[in-house]
């Protein structure tokens, strides 16, 4: 299918970023893979280490398909899809064991699950496959950041509120909301965020006196 | 179709393969890494202490139990072996000093036995430094992974949660160092009926245990040798809203001090107390 389309255009590397970590941030826009932004973001440091991989992960398949595509046959893509995710979080997942130990320790479980996040694949589908090598490692990195940020800052919120302390540091002698710690916080935290998101946006969007931008549907991507 | 996928595969296979090659040895160095300096910091050991480590494994078609004793790091194909029945009596001694061909030591013997657990013994200078169990428990959600270290007394020198997957904020709490500082002292004899209780900590011992995580325990044991003197003699108190994963851990470190204390016995008494390397002469004494 697509050695038959022309290439679209590549917006500039500018826009691509901020698309993935504003208009079309994974979490708080697109809505995918809330489930591990829920299970691993109880401290800032688990939602940076997971981000990183995320990151990794999503611009290395992103590069692979970008470059490959041509060699896939259309109809068996997402199989291909799957495999070159699974080989590239297998490969860090291997690196990590073997050289940040303690590291792994602590997300070890979560990392080998990257292969099963809706954001990756389904970067590589709309974007990858359709753009030259450049763009696409772009709108990778971009992607990947806005993930890495977003369980960075529902981590922030969820270890300051849930346990009184930020990377660790204890900031309050006692827990203020133990709930914020809990699975049922991590689904708050994301619709907080999610709504302050939102307020932001439109505030700035009525600042301008622009018409809502495309994105406002976020959501509708998935 | 059909080339593109099996290519896919093909090259994914290729490329995990040669990363698995190039990164498993980094891999067990670095968890032998890891746990040698979990065994080192519980019995606080000093920079040349050997550590022996024995694994017990039970041949359930034979009823017999093996103890399989090694170097720390080293597979147990090298080391000494050890068949017991299960009322305990010594059936056959297998190792470097007395079975030359290795025989049935080695990785192959292993086959048809389940894991029981490991135990690793300590030595600085030939002298017993002590002893560190690594076991499992039932917690609140899934198994808890734990080490107990135990002084040559069989006091406990320390407990660590290795793993576990208790809810964050909760059942968590068993993992940290103010909780496990609770088992800090106790004598064997003292854990054997160690309880639970869901009454609130007192104060001063909180506050003395939240210090755990700056200062060393021998540090922390001088400077509250009488709280600890005053706690010793009360049951550990649970976590605030996860008392069945503070009566697991609880409960595991007692088994495990129990049967630990039970093995050895039975293993120094077959063994004559002296290290396997240290051993000129097996003796085929019998146990007890």
């Amino acid at each position: 299918m697509s050695a038959v389309l022309e290439r679209p255009q590549a917006p500039p590397p500018r826009q691509l970023i901020l698309n993935g970590i504003f208009a079309e941030n994974p979490v708080f826009r697109l809505a995918l893979s809330l489930c591990p932004a829920v299970a691993v973001t109880t401290t800032v440091m688990n939602g940076l280490i997971l981000g990183v991989a995320v990151l990794l992960v999503q611009v290395l398949s992103s590069a692979t398909v970008s470059l490959a595509h041509a060699l896939i046959h259309p109809r068996v893509r997402i199989p291909v899809y799957t495999i070159i995710i699974a080989v590239w979080v297998s490969a860090i997942d291997m690196l990590l064991a073997a050289f940040v130990p303690a590291l792994y320790a602590q997300v070890g479980l979560y990392v080998k699950l990257i292969v099963a996040f809706a954001i990756i694949i389904s970067r590589l589908e709309v974007f990858a496959s359709r753009y030259p090598l450049i763009p696409s490692l772009w709108d990778a990195f971009g992607m990947g950041l806005g993930f890495l940020l977003a369980l960075v800052v529902i981590g922030a919120m969820r270890e300051l509120l849930g346990n009184g302390s930020l990377l660790g540091v204890v900031l309050a002698p006692r827990k203020p909301l133990l709930f914020f710690a809990l699975p049922a916080g991590g689904f708050f935290s994301i619709a907080l965020l999610m709504g302050f998101f939102n307020w932001v946006e439109r505030r700035m969007a009525g600042g301008k006196g622009a018409a809502p931008r495309r994105a406002a549907a976020g959501g509708g991507h998935a | 179709m059909v080339a593109s996928l099996t290519a896919a595969c093909a090259l994914g296979a290729a490329m995990l393969g040669g990363i698995y090659v190039a990164t498993d040895r980094y891999q067990k160095a670095a968890s032998l890494r890891t746990e040698r300096q979990a065994i080192t910091q519980l019995l606080a050991l000093e920079a040349g202490a050997t550590i022996e480590e024995i694994e017990l494994f039970l041949d359930a078609e034979r009823s017999q139990v093996v103890y399989a004793a090694h170097a720390f790091g080293t597979g147990d194909g090298e080391g000494e072996r050890l068949t017991f029945s299960l009322d305990g009596q010594l059936v056959a001694r297998e190792g470097p000093g007395v079975h030359d061909a290795g025989g049935t030591v080695g990785a192959g013997a292993r086959r048809g036995l389940i894991p029981l657990g490991k135990v690793y013994v300590a030595r600085v200078g030939g002298r017993l430094a002590g002893f560190v169990g690594e076991s499992t428990t039932r917690g609140y959600k899934n198994r808890i992974r734990y080490m107990v270290a135990l002084t040559p007394a069989f006091e406990i020198a320390g407990v660590r949660v290795v793993e576990h997957e208790e809810d964050p904020g909760l059942g968590a709490e068993v993992a940290t160092r103010a909780f496990e500082g609770q088992f800090i002292a106790r004598s064997a004899e003292a854990t054997a009926s160690l309880d639970v209780t869901r009454d609130p900590m007192p104060e001063d011992w909180r506050a003395a245990l939240a210090q755990l995580t700056r200062t060393p325990v021998d540090e922390w044991r001088a400077a509250h040798a009488d709280l600890i003197a005053r706690e010793g003699a009360r049951p550990i108190y649970a976590v605030t809203g996860a008392t069945i994963s503070s009566r697991a851990l609880t409960d595991g470190v007692r088994t495990t001090v129990e049967r630990f204390r039970r093995r050895w016995e039975l293993l120094e008494a077959a063994r004559g107390g002296a290290p396997v390397s240290a051993r000129a002469e097996p003796d085929h004494g019998g146990p007890q």
